[in-house]
Formats: structure tokens, sequence, C-alpha cells
């Protein structure tokens, strides 16, 4: 099994990635790859949601790539949320402090509540 | 199952699906499969990738045993001297992208093992690891 990256960007401001598969020193070059195409379409100040749902394993390697995109992320003002981690990731996740707890949603009603919230406190 | 392959990343792969195999056919759960195959990715990888500084061949042996209570893997390699344990766990929260991807593995690697044993002799690195299939649905303190 290995890994597939889809993605899709219905707005500039909100971009979703879904993850299938592994996420390891065999694969995360697969990820960086996909996603040195699928960055640029988030507007400064857009959100990026990695959906996590499909994705069934993660090592260390794969933790890193996604630590380097929230970074890079971060560093043009967009948001990295991520979306329903499965068993094993979630347990790698906290080992390792990966993530703040605020950035993780368990499902997609719990991330545009959040968004939602997010926007009324930019508008309001 | 036991096991001997080159110091290359192609080939640990390989091991890893055999391994996975293996833990399934003996019918262990998904949450311990996916433990041992972490931890053999994190060591295995951290063997090819550091091991061997000067690009010789080298060999690894896997041992897996699975018994009721308790799986053991044994790790031997010819690379260059290597405890796993002696290495402080990296800083924790900070940013991982900043990390030393070596550290970040063997924190994991040591994290989820229930017990972890390291010993050199003549023929190399030997690492034997246990895990206890009941305790991998809670991440060890």
């Amino acid at each position: 099994m290995t890994l597939i990256v889809r993605s899709e960007s219905p707005t500039p401001a909100r971009t979703t990635v879904w993850l299938e598969g592994r996420l390891d020193a065999a694969t995360f070059g697969d990820l960086d790859e996909a996603l040195r195409d699928i960055t640029p379409l988030v507007d400064n100040g857009g959100t990026l949601v990695i959906d996590l749902s499909g994705l069934e394993y993660i090592s260390s390697a794969g933790l890193r790539s996604l630590a380097q995109l929230r970074r890079h992320m971060h560093d043009r003002d967009n948001r990295t949320l991520l979306l329903n981690p499965q068993p094993q990731v979630k347990k790698v996740f906290e080992i390792v402090k990966a993530v703040p707890v605020a950035e993780v949603f368990a499902s997609v009603a719990e991330l545009d509540q959040y968004l939602d919230h997010m926007q009324r406190q930019i508008t309001g | 199952m036991r096991l001997r392959i080159p110091n290359r990343l192609e080939d640990v792969f390989l091991a890893l699906d055999r391994a996975e195999l293996t833990l399934d056919r003996a019918a262990i759960d998904n949450a311990c499969r996916a433990d041992v195959r972490l931890v053999l990715e994190e060591l295995l990888v951290n063997t090819v990738r550091h091991g061997y500084p000067d690009g010789r061949e080298g060999q690894i042996d896997i041992h897996l045993e699975i018994h009721a209570d308790i799986v053991r893997l044994e790790l031997r390699d010819d690379a260059e001297a290597f405890d796993p344990l002696q290495h402080d766990p990296p800083d924790l929260p900070g940013d991982i992208a900043d990390r030393e991807i070596g550290g970040l593995g063997l924190h994991l690697a040591r994290s989820i093992a229930s017990d972890f044993e390291y010993a050199r002799d003549t023929h190399g690195n030997r690492v034997v690891i246990r895990f206890d299939p009941s305790l991998s649905d809670e991440p060890s303190p």
C-alpha cells in the first residue's frame, strides 16, 4: 500500500488535501511533491485542510513533512488544520506532541464551526 | 519470522511488509501491528541512513517472535556502534520541522515499545524490543 494524495480547491480561501494509505520514509517524497503544486493555490490568509480519514499510518518521516507544510503555510499567513486522524496517527501525534490540539478536528462539522467562528471574529 | 536484508531502503520496506503479514496471520490486532511496523521502520531506516557512513554493504537480521502475551523483535546489524537508548529524547513540544529526524523517530520507537534492550558484541549491534499486544491502544509514558 502506498500513499494517495487528492486535493480540491473550491475557493482560493480553502483547499482540502486528502491523504490515503501510509505516510512514511518511502512515501513522504510523494506528498512533498504533490504539495508543491497544491500550496500555491491557497490565498494568503487562507486555510489548508488535511483530511486524514484515509491515512492509516504515519512515521517520523511523514510527521516531518506535515510539520514543514505547517511552517510553510504559517509563513504565508495561512492556517493548516488537520481533520479526523485515525487511531495510529492520533497516537503518534500525541507521543511527539506534533500538532497543537486546537488545530485537529474530529469532523467536518466541527471544523466548519471553528472556521465560521474565526470568520466572525475577523468580520465582527 | 527470520529475515536477513541488505542495508538498503527498498529492502527495509519489503521487510516491513513481511513483518506485517506475519503479524496479521497470527491474528495480532491492528494497533499492535502498527506499533511493530513503526518501531521497525524507525530503527531500520535509522540504521540504513546513518549506520554505514563509509557506504559499505551491510546486513541486518530481523527476528520476529509472536507469543500469546508478547511480541518479541530482535534486530542485529553490522553497522557502526549505535545505542538507541543513549540518545536524549528531543525537546517536546517544539517545532518538529526543526528536529533532527533520527531523534524524533527514536523517541517514537522508545515510547511505543514496552521494553527496549541494547547490546553490542563482536557481530555488531543487537536490539531486543518487546510489545505487549494488550497495551497497544495506549501510548506508554
